[in-house]
């Protein structure tokens, strides 16, 4: 088993209990993130199907033969499962992904893995998790490298807001540093203020004796000092937010996407959010539990894009969704399949380019255990998420890797980073159309970052709509109001800026 | 790994059915799951620098080093009972801790019951039965609880609970209250005795056959679930072991089948019976670890164990949970070869562990983050307040909220423990839902007292120390509750606290309970449990 050292940036990363982290307490406090070129307004959800999510089942070659000589019992009839290409259908779960498909919204990208495909839940996991090949023993997460690299020297001079947010457990390896745990953990917002404040013990400058006690002294010490600051900041949002208009389902997936679409909407930074769904290790029975996972997970996942469309925050997500491992081609004897190696990451987002990606997976030509074969290292994806959705450069995603890995193109418009000009003072365009039905776009512009709010008030004067934008980036933007579920006549459209507030009269014809 | 009960396929009126599944999962997850999800994937098997000194040395045997002994092994321990050790001398002590104990008598005469013929059963009649069987595990929860608080300074049921961790099988899936008690019980007796029985007995009983789908895997298409978790989890570790391997020994554990309460296994003939062994064994020659054989499951087990890798990963799994997180490789190298030449023996691996100065080495002091249960109820203990687990639902708020339910390990991976107990959720709800024993108060209601302030500070106060009795507690209290040795600075912050402006003279510990002094003693209880000393042991 090899083991790679780490090629750290060349910025020297303080010995956990030397150092005391510190907040770079700004004295304008809110929504800063600084030293970093992870600078935009752009958000990647990353949702893990543990246990390994039977991608045959969900993306279905349905013409194949093949596939249901192989699965007799464990298979999608033909018919059931829901057309997408001439070749392809979902599974007959998945409906909503179905309309996304056709909307241009979901790129599926065909057998992702890696070579060597390990079987065991956790080292596969790791493997992932870290961005390693399969020989070799990483002890960081890439995101947490990542992170390490955007903001030196994290834990000090942490920004204001957390890097990521994980719905589960703590020290996943995904975000882990050298030296910390570049994610938070959260449950609830409101409760983890409460819980929070007023039990904490500043005891930041105390001594911590240099013994294996010692160190899980500094530990527990960070975990309780982020905590502390980080609830405040993630309270405030959660406040800040507009009262959800989705229902979301009563599932542990469907309170994570809640919990996510209210952090966003009141305007939290942080560019990380790890959802989690158990439950894909289907070797008894897998027909019934997986349909219930798949509608799960689709349940929620449309509630949220619907609120991101409605709050007009769309283009700024990705949603990913990714496993340890597919599953065996072939059923096994309790209704069920094995572990297997490569399968279909699906990205969402109005950003994402739509279609397939790779191609359909090979029946005929498994490997020695029955596994298919891998079409894209999983590295490819995260590194075009590294490189188009963040633009942070080919360079970053090679330090991140150890090596370079090509981007696969399922981004639409690639964040560039390069120097824009900026306007030089806050403008705003009439909207068009106007008269409209159902939606009209307003562009303005605004030379640096700011809030932005925007009021709908009706004929009457009454306030009948907000959308909380956030804190966005200088430059031109544009909003677009659906009218949809707005009464007909005449609207008054108010943008709040830190620039100053501008309105307009439009008529929404129904 | 998977979550849905399987199903012995024959017409067998005792499995339960479809209905009774859907019922019995519906309380498991609205009562036994939670998003404090404490599932983690363990850091990659890496020892790192020894960081203790290790000349041979006579061992010291103080109220210190008891303290840090009896944290990993006994539940709780007060300050008379770490006196007594102290008194008793090192080898009686170890005697004593390692002693086989009489077994305690089941918690209920449903540990035998036969099961019930589910499609006889009318629906409210099966969601009664489901009801029961959740109600008696939550009971089985408090009696092992209770056990775990007897005051014996001995070690069985934490090794019960380490093996319980060990070979995590969960009661969402495997069902019946019977079969999870039957393994607790195996865990019990064979808490310190062979390895190899111990891991025939519980491959072989009704629970784990269940929750690793050992139960109803045929030959013409085995299932791999068992076959994997026996050699990554149990005995060799993870790239100690071929995928071919996995195949193989998944051909070797056919045949074998459980109905919750009995199995088809014979432990005298070390095979099965009846015709699902007939029909569903595969009798023919399989290659396992370069070995060609009709190999059954014992086999597998057999040549599993002559490999040296199994020493390794037992003792290395007993390191991790008895004293740090990282060990020395050479450390349990020197406890594999005791293993190995005492044929499998635990108990004289624990016996080598504990009696060496390793164990005792002050960079260990404090390195354990306490598990949530031993937390919960070594608090209790201490606080002289046993019968608080359960007159309320306490106990299974605890459980739930901290992310260690018993009987229901988040995955087979059991309880990796140490730093994946503590996240910005679970820190300051450990915090929270520990000092509402002490103000009566918790974010999920409020409950009696059963804290008697007095009675507790008095057993903390030596009369014949001339010291301040209210320096003794502080120090006392720092002593049991806190993991590493107090300084100067906290020691003076917690005494600040307790005197509030007042003087150690005016501290009188004879005063009855209504006196606004013991509202100090309140106070500093409520600070030493917010402090990150107190998560470590």
């Amino acid at each position: 088993m090899k083991r790679r050292d780490f090629i750290k940036s060349s910025v020297v990363l303080s010995a956990l209990g030397a150092g005391i982290p510190s907040l770079l307490l700004a004295a304008n406090k809110r929504f800063s993130f600084r030293n970093s070129a992870i600078d935009s307004d752009r958000i990647v959800l990353f949702i893990k199907m543990n246990g390994g999510n039977d991608g045959l089942n969900t993306v279905i070659p349905f013409q194949n033969a093949s596939y249901y000589q192989e699965r007799p019992l464990v298979s999608i009839p033909n018919g059931q499962s829901l057309p997408i290409t001439d070749t392809l259908a979902l599974h007959p779960a998945l409906e909503s992904w179905q309309s996304l498909f056709n909307e241009q919204k979901l790129a599926i990208i065909q057998g992702v893995g890696y070579i060597d495909g390990n079987l065991s839940h956790f080292r596969s996991s790791d493997i992932w998790d870290t961005g390693s090949d399969e020989d070799e023993e990483l002890t960081t997460g890439w995101l947490g490298r990542l992170l390490e690299l955007e903001y030196p020297g994290f834990p000090n001079n942490a920004p204001d807001h957390p890097l990521a947010i994980q719905f589960n457990s703590a020290n996943l390896l995904e975000f882990k540093t050298s030296e910390s745990n570049t994610a938070l953990y959260l449950y609830d917002p409101d409760t983890m203020y409460s819980l929070i404040t007023g039990n904490y013990v500043n005891d930041q400058n105390e001594e911590i004796p240099d013994t294996y006690g010692g160190d899980e002294l500094a530990f527990i010490r960070e975990l309780d000092y982020m905590s502390f600051n980080y609830s405040q900041v993630v309270n405030e949002a959660a406040q800040n937010a507009p009262n959800t208009i989705m229902n979301y389902p009563n599932t542990n997936i469907g309170e994570q996407f809640k919990v996510t679409a209210r952090l966003i909407a009141g305007g939290l930074a942080t560019p990380f959010y790890r959802l989690y769904q158990h439950g894909y290790d289907t070797h008894v029975e897998q027909l019934y539990r997986h349909e219930q996972l798949l509608s799960e997970l689709a349940d929620a996942l449309n509630a949220f894009l619907t609120e991101m469309d409605a709050l007009s925050l769309l283009d700024r997500v990705l949603i990913v969704t990714t496993s340890e491992f597919g599953r065996r081609v072939i059923e096994n004897s309790s209704e069920g399949t094995d572990h297997g190696t490569s399968a279909p990451v699906l990205v969402f987002g109005s950003q994402a380019n739509g279609g397939v990606f790779g191609v359909d997976p090979d029946l005929q030509n498994l490997d020695e255990n029955g596994n298919l074969p891998v079409q894209f290292d999983y590295r490819q994806v995260f590194s075009t998420i590294i490189t188009d959705w963040f633009g942070l450069g080919q360079e970053t995603a090679s330090n991140v890797f150890g090596e370079e890995f090509e981007s696969i193109p399922f981004i639409q418009s690639q964040l560039s980073t390069k120097n824009i000009i900026l306007p030089s003072k806050f403008e705003v365009q009439p909207a068009y159309p106007n008269p409209f039905n159902p939606k009209t776009t307003i562009h303005f512009s605004i030379p640096s970052k700011s809030h932005v709010k925007i009021n709908i008030f009706n004929i009457l004067g009454e306030l009948i709509q907000e959308y909380n934008l956030g804190f966005i980036k200088p430059g031109d933007q544009m909003f677009t109001l659906n009218g949809k579920s707005l009464p007909s006549g005449q609207l008054m459209i108010q943008l709040i800026t830190d620039f100053g507030v501008m309105s307009q009269k439009v008529t929404l014809l129904k | 790994m998977s979550n849905l009960i399987p199903r012995i396929k024959t017409t067998n009126a005792n499995w339960p059915d479809r209905q009774a599944i859907r019922y019995h999962n519906k309380l498991i997850n609205k009562y036994w799951k939670n998003q404090n999800d404490t599932s983690a994937e363990p850091l990659p098997e890496f020892s790192v620098q020894n960081r203790s000194s290790s000349q041979a040395r006579d061992i010291s045997w103080n109220m210190q080093t008891v303290s840090h002994l009896l944290k990993r092994t006994v539940t709780g321990s007060t300050l008379e009972e770490i006196h007594t050790l102290v008194n008793d001398g090192m080898e009686t002590s170890i005697q004593n801790l390692l002693a086989e104990q009489e077994l305690p008598p089941p918690p209920g005469e449903w540990v035998s019951e036969e099961l019930p013929d589910w499609n006889s059963l009318s629906s409210e009649d099966i969601q009664e039965i489901i009801q029961s069987y959740h109600n008696r595990m939550r009971a089985f929860q408090r009696w092992w609880a209770q056990r775990m608080m007897n005051g014996e300074m001995n070690i069985t049921e934490i090794m019960t609970l380490f093996w319980h961790s060990y070979f995590a099988s969960g009661y969402s899936k495997v069902f019946y209250p019977q079969a999870m008690y039957q393994q607790n019980n195996i865990f019990r007796i064979f808490s310190m005795g062979n390895f190899r029985d111990l891991i025939r007995q519980v491959t072989f009983g009704p629970a784990m056959m269940i929750w690793l789908d050992i139960s109803g895997s045929r030959k013409n298409a085995p299932n791999e679930n068992y076959a994997r978790e026996l050699m990554e989890l149990f005995t060799l570790g993870v790239d100690n072991y071929s995928q071919n391997d996995v195949v193989a020994a998944s051909h070797a554990f056919t045949g074998y089948v459980t109905n919750g309460l009995q199995t088809n296994y014979d432990f005298d003939t070390m095979e099965g019976w009846g015709y699902w062994w007939t029909d569903w064994h595969d009798f023919d020659d399989k290659t396992f670890m370069g070995q060609t054989g009709p190999w059954t499951g014992d086999d597998i087990i057999n040549m599993i164990l002559d490999r040296d890798e199994c020493a390794i990963h037992i003792c290395r799994k007993i390191f991790k949970w008895f004293l740090y997180n990282e060990p020395s490789i050479d450390f349990i190298n020197n406890m594999a070869d005791v293993l190995r030449t005492n044929n499998y023996e635990i108990k004289p691996v624990l016996e080598f562990l504990f009696t060496n100065d390793h164990f005792y080495d002050s960079t260990f002091v404090g390195a354990n983050i306490q598990n949530p249960v031993q937390l919960y109820l070594g608090s209790i203990k201490r606080l002289k307040m046993e019968y608080q687990p359960f007159d309320t639902n306490y106990f299974n708020e605890i459980q739930y909220h901290l992310g260690m339910v018993l009987f229901e390990p988040p995955d087979v991976n059991g309880w990796i423990g140490y730093r994946s107990w503590l996240n910005s959720n679970t820190l300051p709800l450990r915090k929270v839902m520990l000092f509402a024993l002490i103000i009566h108060e918790s974010p999920f209601g409020n409950f009696g007292s059963y804290l008697n302030i007095p009675s507790v500070a008095q057993s903390l106060v030596d009369d014949d120390n001339e010291t301040y009795a209210i320096i003794q507690i502080v120090e006392n209290l720092a002593f049991l509750f806190l993991g590493i040795p107090l300084n100067e600075n906290l020691r003076q912050q917690l005494l600040e606290i307790a005197l509030n402006g007042a003087e150690p003279y005016d501290w009188n510990i004879n005063l009855p309970a209504y006196n606004a002094q013991w509202n100090r003693f309140e106070d500093l209880l409520q600070h030493i449990m917010r402090l990150p000393e107190f998560q470590l042991s």
